[in-house]
């Protein structure tokens, strides 16, 4: 066991916080707009806390920190992609300040505003499901991290990841996003705490000088030139360019902190300076992959860069970060950061159970009632049938996401899963926001040819990430094109709505 | 080689420092704007209670 009596006190102390003030949250629900978008009263620092929280994670960590291990600096072009692009969108308000003016809820629910009720099902169900598959492998990596940090037997590795989601479906059930939001901000502030510790441990411990040297050693240009690195190359970063707009834009937990800020203004404040953010989260993370490589790379080569020997036993390449600070850290400082990374698990999961669970429950549940011909629901039976999902969601997770294990690096298995419903609904966005001629014959092309761009050619053709990247994003492109030159004009089009139409 | 070394060590100052700086404007001023959303969704729900 790598944990001393007070670093237990401390995990335990923030465990029990959060989740009481997580639940102090449900006060003030009072109907479906303050359960899911926070009755759109976020300020600005408010807004970025909770932006910042749900995007960071104990996965994300994990996952970039392998990717500094497996590609040295080269891996940065990745973060440095994923911050500006988020102020470039913040600066602009390209097409989150439209998304704010409509006042929705969820992604999928413009969908019927500008195409038809059957697309939102649709779009609803692709989301739903590559959201689910994407946030299935959370569980299972965030363990692994901390079974590595704090030493506890793996067998009790299950038992560990079932109470935090149990703890974290608590308030996220009974207070929604105003719990989210509460939470998210001691998250944020406990989880930024640890982040900066491990960047100061990790470059303190493995010097700065050893990890260029240890980067240039085995990798060569390679390592620090992303355009000559054989995994990265120009398709890859053109690739992010159009993944990270679409995340930034169309990621239902990320435009859900959009939809829940008090004004489209405030919410392009938010995303400008969570993208600063975002460059420390990306580059922090990867420069740890690249401290345990220089601490650890000494076992046999896989794919040119030396797995990581600890203890005398060879990890995966994802493990090394983890095992670096279990070496590194003392005791307390070991309590904080494992509270900081807990903190960092339960903002993210937490609002990705809420945006998963509000898609199922809005743009599924909902719509095949009333294509059914039955009545909306009221208010409150809305947010029951959102409980209901969240805990399903949630019952899912438990079990695919504690025994599935993604093939390759995470974060390119993240970007795919992604991408089945990111390319369609990005395109069909753009479209109907700024192309009047988008209609839905184009708009179920594009869904349709979008998923298929990614499923195909990534499980069945074998392709790379980057090459499938690109089939989904052209294919959904020209999905949506053909699609509306060929079918009837649009009947609909997109006006916002004001603040007496909606709940 | 260089040139990109150099780039990304600036990148990663900038990252860094953003970092820290932005969590402790966020820390601050997030009370502040916490305490205003609670008041926002007070009235609200007395002002759907008054319809």
């Amino acid at each position: 066991m790598n944990f001393a009596p007070v670093d237990w006190i401390i995990v335990a102390g923030y465990l029990t916080l959060s989740v009481a003030i997580g639940l102090f949250g449900k006060r003030y629900i009072g109907n479906v707009a303050h359960y899911l978008v926070a009755g759109r009263e976020l300020g600005t620092f408010i807004g970025i806390a909770t932006l910042a929280a749900t995007e960071i994670g104990t996965i994300t960590f994990m996952y970039n920190g392998e990717l500094g291990y497996r590609y040295g600096f080269s891996a940065f072009a990745a973060a440095l992609i994923s911050g500006v692009v988020m102020i470039i969108v913040g600066r602009t308000g390209f097409i989150i300040s439209r998304f704010r003016e409509l006042r929705l809820m969820t992604v999928p629910e413009f969908f019927e505003i500008k195409y038809s009720r059957g697309l939102r099902l649709f779009t609803g169900v692709l989301v739903a499901l590559g959201g689910i598959l994407n946030m299935g492998v959370f569980l299972k990596i965030e363990g692994e991290f901390l079974t590595i940090v704090s030493g506890i037997d793996t067998k009790h590795l299950i038992a560990v990841m079932t109470v935090i989601l149990l703890l974290e479906l608590m308030y996220t059930v009974v207070g929604g996003m105003v719990s989210v939001v509460i939470t998210d901000f001691v998250q944020y502030v406990l989880l930024s705490i640890a982040t900066i510790l491990v960047s100061i441990y990790a470059v303190y411990h493995a010097g700065w000088g050893s990890m260029v040297a240890k980067v240039a050693h085995t990798m060569g240009s390679a390592g620090f030139d992303p355009i000559l690195n054989p995994k990265f190359g120009m398709t890859f970063l053109v690739w992010q360019i159009l993944l990270w707009f679409s995340v930034h834009t169309c990621w239902q937990t990320t435009a859900m902190r959009m939809f829940s800020t008090k004004s489209p203004e405030t919410s392009k404040r938010v995303m400008s300076w969570t993208g600063l953010i975002y460059l420390g989260r990306g580059m922090l993370p990867m420069l740890w992959g690249i401290a345990a490589l220089t601490l650890f790379g000494s076992g046999t080569l896989r794919n040119g860069v030396p797995l990581p020997i600890v203890a005398g036993h060879t990890l995966e390449p994802i493990d090394a970060m983890p095992a670096m600070l279990a070496q590194i850290l003392g005791p307390g400082i070991k309590g904080i950061v494992v509270a900081g990374m807990l903190a960092a698990t339960m903002s993210v999961n937490s609002s990705y159970l809420l945006g998963w669970s509000a898609v199922i429950s809005q743009d599924v549940v909902m719509p095949l009632r009333q294509l059914r011909g039955k009545p909306p629901l009221n208010s409150k039976h809305q947010i029951l049938v959102n409980r209901i999902a969240n805990l399903l969601v949630g019952l899912f997770l438990m079990f695919w996401g504690l025994y599935y294990t993604p093939p390759g690096a995470v974060y390119l298995y993240l970007n795919i899963t992604a991408t089945i419903f990111l390319a369609g609904a990005f395109v069909c966005v753009i479209g109907g926001l700024y192309w009047k001629r988008a209609n839905i014959t184009g708009g179920y092309m594009a869904m349709f040819m979008g998923a298929g761009g990614a499923i195909v050619p990534f499980f069945f053709l074998h392709w790379s990430e980057n090459m499938t990247g690109f089939a989904a994003f052209s294919l959904a492109a020209g999905g949506l094109v053909a699609g509306s030159l060929l079918g009837k004009p649009p009947t609909r089009s997109v006006a916002p709505v004001s603040a007496k139409e909606t709940i | 080689m260089i040139s990109w070394l150099n780039f990304w060590t600036v990148s990663l100052i900038v990252a860094g420092a953003s970092f820290v700086v932005i969590t402790a404007i966020v820390t601050v001023k997030g009370f502040e704007d916490l305490r205003v959303m609670f008041k926002g969704l007070q009235k609200q729900q007395v002002d759907s209670d008054e319809l």
